[in-house]
């Protein structure tokens, strides 16, 4: 028993330790990595209580997904775009604060009302093991007991797909039938995969500072030496 | 708390490290060799015999290379994204029963790591997980071209996962279980179809869910005609261009240790695992993984690399519905008893 307690220790400290990590990291990608640290540390924990399906439900969709996209988004925005985390508006970090205390008084009264242990549910571990482990008990009280929110949940994530496939849809019947036609002619290393279409839209134009300067050559620039020759601002540089 | 277990598990598990690794290092040989017959050239064969010592002298060359970090690279992450990457690759291979327990010194041992009851989840929970390493890797570098084969690995991962977990959806609904121990068991037994005996191999029950898992499991390996994260002639090989010497060798290893941990449950799953005529044993696994190890590489050598939105086409609009159609029809015929398997 002490082994398992001390294990369990173990696997708190780091999960509480990445969880202040996510909070204090000055970059958000520091952030994620810290809560998809947090996250299969929890994972453990579940697995340590025998609950072997939320821990691999909550890597695969918390850690192997959700997160995942969420770095997606924070690698695709430039650094100096993304909102300051620190410090702040003074409102908003009073919001936060009060919010946190909240949620602090929320998780100390739930913890403190209840005895260490839980009171003991319908599914002994006894019942778990008759109906042959955990997954076919969790499918057998989802698809009994809690039938109604199951469908529901699906109605709601089938709306969704809908409303998403909706919104990716072309406006236009000729683009549609382009995107299908696309999507079935698979020519490899053709540049739009499709040949009899209309021709491939024009490249933008450069930009104005981009553009030759009329004269036609570059301006002769007279320097003393390299670094002063590189402060010029080369052809087509733009300079912020 | 019972020890002698724990002690066994972690034995076995340190033996099928190595073994994996030793696997590993002759994999990157036999595919430079097959790719070179492939196309008609003879490739490495002059370190040992028939070339077989030229695994170790990769080995020694990466070791003794520079470890260069760019300057414009997030430092931490950069040196731990190869090592997530490494750690990750042979945790799936934990799950894969190498066949029925055996006595050793008067003790009865599982020839398995762990039989979780979530095993197939937990294979695809690995697999998830080993995606950080590439992104990260991709980020931490610094590098353009680095990114955009972290973000291409991104998107084409969490795409292909969905395919791969889908797939495996009917076996579930065939064996009423997720332990691969389990899966095996039913796989075991014979099917008699008219007058013909036929193993009950999951190949014959669910031959579009093996080959929507074959396709779905080159992606999730970046492997040709699916490697775009590392496309050489577009991204100069993607999330490791910065890397080198013994780091990038942590990405390779981790490469080739998910093509032999993906074969090797891809043959439990599907080709019975160690279910074979004869004698059943761990050799007729080592035989079905090897098979699939050749297809890896014969892909490698015929097909060119599919361009990126055909890629996330296939996925979402081709291989996504024939999942799902396979699930329905599975639980149709669970349902009405016709498979009675």
């Amino acid at each position: 028993m002490a082994i398992e307690v001390l294990i369990f220790y173990l696997l708190a400290g780091v999960a509480i330790a990445a969880a202040a990590g996510v909070v204090l990291a000055r970059n958000p990608v520091h952030s994620a990595v810290s809560l998809v640290l947090s996250f299969v540390n929890v994972a453990a924990i579940y697995v340590m209580l025998r609950a072997e399906f939320l821990a691999v439900a909550q890597v695969i969709v918390y850690t192997g997904a959700i997160i995942v996209l969420v770095l997606f988004v924070l690698m695709l925005v430039q650094q100096q775009d993304l909102p300051e985390f620190h410090g702040g508006r003074p409102l908003r970090r009073a919001v936060g604060f009060l919010l946190g205390l909240v949620l602090l008084a929320e998780v100390a009264a739930a913890i403190l009302t209840r005895s260490l242990r839980g009171a003991p549910g319908s599914w002994p571990p006894e019942a778990v093991a008759a109906v042959g482990g955990n997954i076919q008990a969790i499918g057998r009280e989802l698809y009994s007991v809690y039938m109604l929110p199951i469908q529901a949940t699906a109605l709601l994530l089938l709306a969704a797909t809908v409303g998403a496939l909706f919104l990716a849809r072309p406006e236009l019947i000729e683009e549609r039938l382009a995107v299908a036609r696309r999507l079935f002619t698979i020519s490899l290393a053709h540049p739009r995969g499709v040949d009899p279409l209309q021709p491939v839209a024009e490249l933008p134009g450069p930009h104005d500072n981009e553009r030759k300067p009329a004269g036609g050559d570059r301006v002769l620039v007279m320097a003393r030496n390299a670094e002063e020759f590189t402060e010029q601002p080369a052809w087509g540089e733009i300079r912020r | 708390m019972d020890w002698e277990p724990l002690i066994v598990s972690y034995l076995f598990g340190f033996v099928l490290l190595n073994v994996l690794l030793l696997a590993m290092a002759y994999m990157t040989w036999l595919e430079r060799r097959l790719v070179a017959f492939f196309q008609d050239r003879i490739g490495p064969n002059r370190t040992g015999p028939f070339g077989l010592l030229q695994p170790i002298a990769d080995a020694v060359k990466l070791i003794s290379k520079e470890d260069i970090v760019p300057a414009n690279a997030d430092r931490l992450v950069f040196l731990v994204a190869p090592l997530l990457s490494f750690v990750l690759a042979p945790l799936g291979a934990l799950v894969v029963p190498f066949g029925d327990a055996v006595t050793v010194f008067g003790r009865q041992v599982n020839l398995y790591v762990i039989d979780i009851n979530v095993a197939a989840l937990y294979f695809l929970a690995v697999g998830s997980m080993g995606v950080y390493g590439i992104i990260l890797g991709g980020y931490a570098s610094g590098n353009r071209y680095s990114l955009l084969g972290a973000l291409r690995s991104t998107a084409q991962v969490i795409s292909y996962e969905l395919v791969l977990g889908l797939s495996l959806v009917g076996i579930f609904i065939l064996t009423g279980s997720l332990s691969l121990v389990d899966i095996l068991r039913v796989q075991q037994r014979t099917l008699v179809l008219g007058g013909l005996e036929l193993p009950n191999w999951f190949l014959l029950s669910q031959p579009l869910a093996f080959v929507l898992f074959l396709i779905a499991a080159v992606a999730e390996t970046n492997r040709a005609p699916f490697d775009l994260p590392e496309a050489e002639t577009e991204l100069i090989a993607g999330y490791f261009t910065e890397y080198s010497g013994f780091r990038f060798s942590f990405y390779f290893l981790a490469e080739y240790i998910n093509m032999i941990v993906v074969s090797l449950i891809a043959a439990t799953l599907f080709l019975g695992g160690i279910d074979g005529p004869f004698v059943d044993g761990v050799w007729w696994l080592a035989v079905k993984a090897f098979i699939f190890l050749f297809f890896y590489v014969w892909l490698r050598a015929t097909l060119p690399r599919f361009r990126y939105d055909q890629l996330m086409g296939l996925a979402w609009k081709v291989l996504l519905p024939l999942a799902l159609i396979n699930i329905g029809v599975t639980g149709l015929v669970r349902l009405w008893g016709i498979g009675a398997l």
